[in-house]
């Protein structure tokens, strides 16, 4: 009986095995495993193959005659004999022209065709016999294997898919993997982070609350997290990582070991074959030591068989380099999080002390020296009962599940964050921050910015991500112009530059001219936003570099300081000869001499000096022109525009020590 | 403001009176709502930090776009307006810096530095003393010099004072905000002030201990 109802309860589609609220699910498209996940009867479950495997290699083989193989047929037995027709770890291409890819295919068997016509900028694997796959292709084949698998389950159609990404990924990056979901025949609800997403299977599964740092170690990619979990609720606070950074890079340094150590090196450089082979033994070991002491490994190469044998010291020494590269953003990460902590005195201690646990996520954190790593980073071993390679889909299925409607999670929120700085470029070339990284989404932010030049008629807006100080330094995101201001005095205008980033982080800008109403708005949507050396490399640069922008930044905002002041001086002068005392002029003048030798120096301490001369020289001739709009304010005027047009006039500090009540020359 | 659902008057809340769909935030001429209003807290500085917090997930639970995925794009769209609004509030509201920046705001202060609020029909502004600026000048040069020499135990000390200073002047801050006199404020602004030139202190003592651990501890 029941299967009578059942097969009527949905007619043309295929009758269920489950009773889920919804038909939502969610994906963990890994750099070198994929699962699904659903919700079933409030709880959150990896779905299985008919070999009960929840695991998917995320290996998509081409054969020549056009069938599509995906998994762990492709990864056990294609890869090794059609290693260019045989796409593995394709996450680590996604979003990436092929400038940016380059650097990442050295030491893989793939050889990339030449762009097409059409979508110019990005990647495609040659996989033999004239044709060519982007990465979104690959990615989306590996996306309906568990799209099939989920259906299959549930029942067609589906409500939709949330799909995780590294929280480390940038726009283009998302765009890519949002792409590769539409191909597949996804609709994807929302991309979420894969720690968050581990962190909200944790949480709900233990009923945890308190401070969590999630380490996500995959195969590709590094993230780091730190969430606050209370009442439901999954806060978080900072977020941080290097999206070229995973188990990979533990296989590549053993392969690269064992190549020299064979002299092999250069007949590497041309045997996509060779480097498969070697590629799969370096795993193989590496696997192997994380439970034994050592590993002995045959592998068949073309010049005979070569027995690779590693202790798992030996091995420890090779990837220890590359693990050392998870500190920086850890310490960064902690840093963030405690961010209003450090900035009330009071408490500035409690923190990172206040972390509940840590959550390990991802294969390579299986490794013995990965958690001993932990364990010493943070002060305490990582919390050990959860399944590092079921922990993503799972959380993605419940994030699915809410945004679909169910109501099995009660009153499940999560509150995401913007992973890089958003800013617009300003005078000198140096970056106005608008949104900081860290800012809960959806937010907005507002600032105000002004003429510079007198008779200025546009604003050239230029939008920028990143943490450096200067506009060249981060990545440029769009740029667009603000025109038809009429003629104004320098600083009269004003730009107000709204920034929105949305529930799914993407960014809009409007920008609008107060005084005349004029407006102009764009979405900013890079078909290639940052890639992830970008990303580290900005980072790391940042950090590197932090005394020198500083240096750069202090001087720039000093030498714009002195143009606005200088100009300032001169108008006043021109407008109110009468008021303007021989000795004030020649003192002014002097001034203004002096300004403009220093003004083309490098030291700011020194035009700042100057500046305060100039305020100092200017202070009785500014007091007389500021009475003088008083009295004219008195006669009948409108007093708060006249005050307005002193603000505008008078250099600034003259109000300040009008208002501070003290009159003297302080210089 | 009239409801986009059901046509009839919602009231300023962020659901209509009448049949409670989610209503956007006051676009108006007059807007920029009072982000303590947003909490439903008092405008003050002294703020109970854990029901501020309860309040703001309470309120993230019904405003967020999360829980209006699949209604009108009307609905949509004033969920996250308000939700910005929202986190814009709490992020102001949770840190004592930006809380003490945006009260003095409200009340009239021109703070270089802080963010702009649209319309001040007239900004009160404070300077700091000459003698103040000389002595953290001397500070700034006593600290360069001690890192110079990487004195830690001379760098420990300086952090410790100004951290106490740093504590101090926040303490200052809260009480003569809500003191809420015209000289009470001012002293709030000149305490203000002082602080951003502590933190700034602070800060380059974190870059330099940034920039040793990297150089020593990177290998």
């Amino acid at each position: 009986m029941a299967e009578a109802f059942l097969q009527i309860s949905e007619p043309g589609a295929s009758p269920t095995k489950r009773a889920c609220q919804t038909r939502a699910i969610g994906i963990d498209l890994g750099t070198t495993n994929s699962l699904v996940a659903i919700v079933d009867g409030g709880r959150p479950v990896c779905l299985r193959d008919d070999r009960q495997q929840a695991i998917l290699p995320s290996v998509v083989h081409y054969a020549a005659d056009g069938t599509i193989v995906v998994g762990a047929d492709a990864h056990d037995r294609l890869a090794a004999e059609f290693p260019r027709s045989t796409i593995a770890s394709v996450k680590r291409f996604m979003g990436r022209g092929p400038g940016d890819a380059e650097a990442t295919r050295k030491l893989t068997p793939y050889q990339f065709a030449p762009p097409a016509g059409d979508g110019g900028n990005v990647v495609r694997f040659d996989i033999g016999a004239g044709r060519a796959v982007t990465p979104m292709q690959v990615s989306a084949e590996i996306l309906k294997v568990l799209k099939a698998r989920a259906e299959a389950e549930l029942g067609a159609p589906l409500d939709g898919a949330v799909i995780t990404v590294p929280a480390y990924f940038d726009d283009g990056q998302r765009q890519a993997t949002r792409d590769a979901g539409r191909l597949a025949g996804l609709e994807v609800l929302r991309l979420i982070n894969e720690p968050t997403a581990a962190a909200i299977a944790y949480g709900l599964d233990k009923q945890a609350e308190g401070t969590f740092a999630v380490f996500d170690l995959g195969g590709g990619t590094f993230d780091i997290s730190i969430l606050k979990l209370e009442d439901g609720v999954f806060e978080v606070k900072a977020t941080g990582g290097d999206s070229a950074l995973g188990g990979d890079d533990f296989d590549r340094a053993i392969a690269d070991a064992l190549l020299a150590k064979w002299n092999l090196t250069e007949a590497a450089a041309t045997d996509a074959r060779l480097v498969r082979r070697v590629l799969d033994a370096a795993r193989a070991i590496k696997e192997k030591l994380t439970v034994e002491a050592e590993a002995k490994v045959e592998i068949a190469l073309p010049d005979g068989n070569r027995t690779a044998h590693l202790t798992r010291t030996e091995m420890e020494l090779l990837i220890e380099p590359v693990l050392m590269r998870c500190t920086a953003p850890v310490r960064r990460a902690l840093e963030d999080a405690a961010i209003d902590l450090a900035r009330n005195p009071q408490t500035a201690s409690e923190s990172p002390a206040a972390l509940s646990g840590v959550i390990l996520v991802g294969g390579a954190t299986r490794m013995p020296l990965v958690r001993q790593f932990v364990e010493k980073l943070f002060g305490r071993p990582p919390l050990g009962d959860i399944d590092p390679d079921e922990v993503v889909a799972l959380g993605a299925a419940v994030q699915a599940d809410v945004l679909a409607g169910g109501t099995g999670q009660g009153d499940m929120l999560l509150l995401d964050v913007v992973p890089l700085s958003l800013g617009l470029e300003t005078m000198g070339g140096v970056v106005e921050k608008i949104i900081h990284r860290n800012t809960t989404v959806p937010c907005g932010a507002t600032q105000t910015f002004t003429t510079f030049a007198d008779r200025q008629t546009g604003f050239e807006l230029k939008v920028v991500q990143g943490e450096r100080e200067l506009a060249e330094q981060c990545r440029s995101l769009a740029q667009f112009t603000l025109k038809g201001i009429p003629p104004m005095p320098a600083g009269m205008a004003r730009l107000e530059v709204t920034f929105t980033v949305d529930a799914d982080g993407i960014l809009r800008v409007s920008a609008r001219e107060e005084t005349t109403g004029i407006e102009t708005k764009i979405e900013v949507k890079p078909s290639y936003g940052l890639t992830d050396e970008e990303v580290e490399r900005m980072l790391l640069d940042s950090f590197a570099h932090a005394e020198e922008d500083v240096q750069i930044r202090l001087l720039t905002e000093q030498q714009v300081e002195a143009d606005r002041i200088a100009a300032a001086a001169r108008t006043a002068m021109a407008d109110s000869p009468d008021l303007l005392t021989p000795e004030d002029r020649t003192a002014i003048d002097l001034a203004l001499t002096a300004l403009a030798t220093v003004r083309a120096g490098k030291d700011h301490h020194a035009i700042r000096a100057a500046i305060e001369a100039l305020d100092g020289a200017s202070k009785d001739f500014a007091a007389r022109r500021m009475n003088e709009a008083f009295d004219r304010g008195l006669r009948g005027k409108d007093l708060a525009a006249v005050e307005a047009k002193a603000d505008e006039t008078a250099p600034k500090r003259d109000l300040a020590s009008r208002a501070g009540g003290h009159s003297g020359h302080s210089h | 403001m009239i409801c986009w659902s059901c046509e009839k008057e919602g009231g300023k809340g962020p659901f209509c009176a009448a049949c409670r769909a989610i209503l956007p935030p006051d676009a108006g001429p007059n807007a920029g709502t009072d982000r303590f209003a947003v909490l439903g807290l008092p405008r003050r500085f002294e703020v109970d930090l854990a029901a501020a917090e309860a309040a703001y997930k309470d309120l993230s639970r019904q405003l967020h776009p999360d829980r209006f995925t699949k209604a009108d794009p009307r609905a949509r769209k004033a969920a996250l307006a308000r939700t910005v609004e929202l986190n814009d509030a709490w992020r102001t509201v949770k840190d004592p810096l930006r809380r003490a920046e945006y009260l003095l705001e409200l009340a009239g202060y021109a703070l270089a530095g802080g963010e702009k609020s649209a319309k001040m029909s007239k900004t009160r502004e404070v300077s700091a003393p000459p003698t103040f600026l000389v002595e953290i000048l001397e500070l700034r040069e006593e600290l360069a010099a001690a890192q110079q020499a990487g004195d830690a135990v001379k760098l420990a000390f300086m952090s410790e004072d100004m951290r106490g200073r740093a504590a101090a002047a926040m303490k200052t801050i809260g009480t003569a905000i809500d003191g809420n006199t015209p000289e009470s404020l001012d002293e709030a602004a000149r305490a203000l002030m002082s602080l951003r030139y502590y933190q700034r202190f602070l800060d380059e003592v974190q870059a330099h201990e940034a920039r040793a651990a990297e150089g020593g501890g990177g290998g």
